[in-house]
């Protein structure tokens, strides 16, 4: 059932993420499962994309990674994601604070209501910085310049001292990000960071992004809907639906040959490739919404290449197809060159 | 979605709020703005406070001095409350007048009203200074409290209790505590006044207390509500990821930002306390310009009444505008057009 | 608890995961206190027509035994004036709430009016002068203007629903403006005008209908504190005088002989607060049923 981890860079491996189950205890004995056994690593110095629809899982996964479950009244009920020796699904509180925006720093979504409103954008980076400890004043001032600048904001002495709300979306979520990098964190999340902003501005975010990544050798966890964007930005990917990953591997790789029939049609269904003046291309039905999981495969449903096999029994499990390339299609091999 | 006005990587402060719209304002700027329109209704306050003895359905004179006065008595009277020229000398006279120091004096007892004032308004202000202070200080920790304490029940509790609270009358509520502290136990002044400070308190306490009954369960719940909302704000999540804790944390996460809403209740909770300072004063026997309000009104003893409507109008004007700024203060999200 | 936890994920789950029974969600959502309320309020006016109806004695009569406890034939006693107070207290009931009442109404329907005339006007000077008078007198604690008004019209019931006529109407005009001018920028007005509708059918079924809606959220808190302010008058003696039986001088004239006689005051008191306390119940029921739609 779990995926092997990459026998050649054992070392390059941050994060470890098992058979992770991640839901909701409605009542005493009522459980609401969202995540259904996530598999997937997350190497060093890599930008991992995690892509899915709405209600596929993936913010799920992204908030247990920084311990923020609790916020959507969620809990992991089994599976592991061990970091660094520890197991971050089982570790108390007390535990978190010392990794969380430490070890592993957070962007979050809404630059809008993502910084805090009433508090200079200088003083929440300061926080960030200092993390609750008394350290001199100058030298948290002299950080916060200098990780404004790494953000590639200009005139910093003047932002510094300005609210949020005085700030382009843009500049605030590079805010944002130089808040998210003050510890120096192996592992960066960013929820869809650039929701609301413009498409120009995206890019340059991502831009700074990929810098992370290369000058700090940091890696980037980027949640996101957007195939296209995770295709241009991100070195490796992970593909969730319905609660599950059914594809993971390196961009190129599942560019060039896609082993899921969900990748298959979220490719065909892209804006950016679509034909001016011919229908959108959509993937057609809806995901089955969480609780209401049907037996064997869930895309089987919306899938183009559904075989009997695939609606009954479990859910299918992450193997690796080809090297460094996992597939939960029963028929991943059949699919093989039959992609985009 | 807004065209982009940039094209360098680097983003500069100088246009900040690229074709978000207009340049925002300063902090200066909005105060300024706002002091200004509390002006303009300042003086709508002195309008309506002059109109208020000329809207007599009858004519006020003869209303105070009943039907059978001497001609001579009716045409003085008439003379010294200014009706006797034309609305709009009268407003002139009036207005200079104010400018002057001069709110006329009491028909009963001849003082100036601005004497009386200068005797009676500060015990007003020191009761409504003290009954802010104490609603203050007792609704935002209870608000905060209900709030972030996970004890199922308590919301519904809160509310409820609130509920009954807001709809208790404050006189009846000022007599049984009276009755309670002062007589009972002995530890309230049933009558009498020090104005200075601090022995006014052992005066004050009291009714400052009882208009709490009224006012906390008003503004704890908007607080409350007002804090709920911002705990779902993704900014807090933030906040405990980056590690900020303790009173920070409450300060900056949980209390400032929720304080915005209770703004514009702040403005309409002045005016109902200081409405309710009358019947207090009367209560509890202080020496306020409440209390001259109601003695002057069964005198009819009209300058007086002008003069304190006056006071009363421009002092929540004055003490809104406070509360506006404070609160804009706290919060820069705060409009305060 | 929460000091220490302040800032760490352990609170995030304020409203906890186990979520309640079906029982508890009807107190949630503002059921409970709905029917409270409005039981507490029937109860007060069946009362009200009852008790007079069938008592043996009248609010004015008197059987000259002033201060007489709460007994078996008068169970509130009687009053420093012998009278008996079961029958005064509950003969109030349709002075206090009719008054109030009206209190409401009229300023209500001035307000409505003159707010949404406002919003619909053209004319910036209307709307200036108009406005800042509005602003004006909303600046004054309504007690106190009323207290100022009576002053002129001399004390009683209807000096007092006179003077809230004349300065409560502000309050509700303020409030219809703001709505009215909303509702106007709706898509369904401008949609109602391009299919030529005439002005007078999209002002009263459109634009009308929904700025009272809002308005009359507000009548209802209003209306609790209306009933606050006739009994605060009467209390100052300056609403209802002498014999009238209104709560609000009833605990007046008990003042006094408070500590001797507690009932002629605390009954009135209760009576009082019983239908505060049904409205606010009724109130905060109603908004809550309403934000559970909405969410």
């Amino acid at each position: 059932m779990s995926a092997s981890a990459e026998t050649s860079s054992s070392a390059n491996v941050l994060v470890e993420i098992r058979d992770l189950v991640i839901g909701i205890q409605r009542t005493r004995s009522d459980r609401l499962i969202i995540v259904d056994s996530a598999n997937f690593d997350i190497k060093r110095a890599e930008i991992l994309g995690l892509v899915g629809e709405s209600g596929s899982g993936k913010t799920m996964v992204c908030r247990s990674l920084i311990g923020t479950l609790k916020r959507r009244s969620a809990s992991i009920f089994g599976g592991s994601i061990v970091f660094d020796g520890m197991d971050l699904a089982t570790i108390d509180e007390r535990k978190w604070r010392t990794v969380r925006g430490n070890r592993i720093g957070y962007v979050p979504q809404s630059a809008l209501t993502g910084p805090n409103p009433v508090m200079t954008v200088g003083k929440q980076i300061a926080e960030a910085v200092r993390r609750n400890r008394r350290r001199s004043d100058k030298n948290v001032r002299g950080r916060v310049m200098e990780l404004l600048d790494l953000v590639h904001i200009r005139r910093p002495e003047i932002v510094y001292d300005q609210y949020p709300f005085q700030l382009s979306g843009g500049m605030r979520q590079r805010v944002m990000i130089a808040a998210a990098i003050a510890q120096d964190p192996d592992i960066v999340v960013a929820d869809e960071p650039t929701t609301g902003l413009d498409v120009t501005v995206q890019a340059e975010i991502m831009k700074l992004l990929r810098e992370i990544r290369s000058e700090f050798n940091m890696s980037v966890v980027l949640v996101s809907h957007d195939l296209a964007l995770i295709d241009e930005v991100c070195d490796r990917l992970v593909v969730m639906h319905a609660g599950t990953c059914v594809e993971v591997g390196s961009v190129s790789d599942v560019a060039r040959e896609p082993l899921h029939p969900y990748t298959i049609a979220l490719n065909r269904s892209r804006i950016d490739i679509a034909t001016p003046g011919a229908p959108l291309v959509t993937i057609k039905g809806n995901p089955p919404a969480v609780g209401e999981w049907p037996a064997g495969c869930r895309f089987a449903e919306r899938c183009d290449f559904v075989q009997q096999d695939c609606t009954i029994g479990p859910n299918p499990p992450l193997l690796e197809v080809r090297k460094g390339h996992w597939s939960a299609c029963l028929h991943a091999d059949a699919l093989g060159g039959s992609g985009e | 979605m807004t065209a982009p006005t940039h094209s360098a990587e680097a983003e500069s402060p100088s246009e900040p709020t690229h074709g978000d719209g207009p340049r925002p304002q300063s902090a200066g700027e909005k105060i300024l703005r706002r002091t200004g329109r509390a002006i303009i209704v300042a003086f709508w306050v002195m309008v309506v406070a002059f109109m208020l003895i000329r809207l007599s359905p009858g004519d006020p004179v003869t209303a105070a001095l009943g039907g059978e006065a001497a001609p001579e008595t009716v045409a003085a009277l008439r003379k010294t409350l200014g009706l006797d020229v034309d609305p709009f000398t009268q407003f002139w006279q009036y207005f200079t007048g104010l400018f002057h120091g001069d709110l006329g004096q009491s028909l009963i007892s001849g003082v100036p009203v601005t004497e009386m004032l200068r005797t009676n308004l500060p015990v007003t202000l020191w009761l409504i200074l003290t009954t802010v202070t104490l609603t203050l200080v007792i609704s935002i920790p209870l608000a905060m409290v209900i709030a972030l304490a996970r004890i199922p029940g308590l919301p519904y509790i809160f509310r409820t209790l609130t509920a009954i609270g807001l709809a208790l009358p404050s006189f009846l509520v000022a007599l049984l505590l009276l009755y309670q502290f002062g007589l009972v136990w002995g530890i309230a002044p049933i009558f009498g006044y020090d104005p200075t400070f601090p022995a006014n308190m052992q005066y004050l306490w009291l009714p400052a207390l009882v208009n709490c009954v009224v006012l906390v369960p008003v503004l704890s719940r908007v607080l409350y509500s007002s804090i709920l909302d911002t705990l779902d704000e993704e900014f807090v999540e933030t906040g405990v990821i980056r590690g900020v804790r303790s009173i920070r944390f409450y300060w900056f996460y949980v209390l400032r930002p929720s304080l915005a809403p209770t703004v514009v209740l702040l403005s309409y909770v002045m005016g109902v306390m200081v409405g309710s300072t009358v019947i207090l004063e009367m209560i509890f026997a202080l020496p306020g310009i409440g209390r001259e309000l109601v003695t002057a009104v069964t005198m009819r003893d009209y300058p007086v009444v002008q003069g304190i409507i006056l006071v009363f109008g421009v002092l929540v004007v004055f003490l809104s505008l406070l509360g506006d700024i404070i609160a804009s203060i706290l919060d820069p999200r705060v409009k305060l057009s | 608890m929460t000091l220490i936890s302040a800032g760490t994920a352990d609170w995030f789950d304020v409203e906890g995961t186990v979520p309640s029974p079906k029982r508890a969600r009807r107190l949630k959502d503002g059921t409970l206190g709905l029917i409270v309320g409005l039981s507490m309020l029937i109860l007060l006016l069946l009362l009200g027509i009852l008790v007079p109806l069938l008592s043996p004695y009248s609010i004015d009569e008197s059987i000259d035994i002033p201060f007489l406890p709460p007994n078996g034939t008068f169970w509130f006693g009687t009053d420093g004036l012998g009278r008996d107070v079961f029958v005064r207290v509950f003969s109030a009931v349709y002075l206090d709430l009719g008054v109030a009442f009206l209190g409401v109404l009229i300023p209500f329907a001035i307000g409505t009016v003159v707010g949404i005339g406002l919003a619909v006007s053209r004319s910036k000077v209307l709307n200036g002068v108009v406005g800042s008078i509005i602003d004006g007198i909303n600046a004054f604690p309504l007690l106190v203007l009323a207290i100022a008004l009576i002053a002129l019209l001399g004390p009683g019931l209807q000096s007092v629903v006179i003077a809230l006529s004349l300065t409560n109407w502000a309050r509700y005009a303020r409030l219809a403006r703001t709505r009215a001018q909303v509702v106007k920028q709706q898509g369904y007005i401008e949609a109602a005008q391009t299919l030529g509708y005439s002005k007078p059918r999209i002002l009263f079924k459109h634009l009308v209908p929904n700025v009272s809606s809002e308005t009359t959220a507000y009548a209802l808190s209003d209306l609790i504190l209306v009933i606050l302010l006739i009994a605060g008058l009467s209390f100052l003696g300056l609403g209802a005088q002498p014999p009238t039986a209104e709560w609000g001088a009833m605990i007046s004239d008990g003042r006094a002989t408070l500590q001797m006689a507690w009932w002629p005051v605390i009954f009135p008191g209760l009576a009082l607060c019983w239908a505060g306390v049904s409205l606010s119940f009724i109130a905060e029921g109603l908004t809550r049923r309403e934000r559970d739609v909405k969410s």
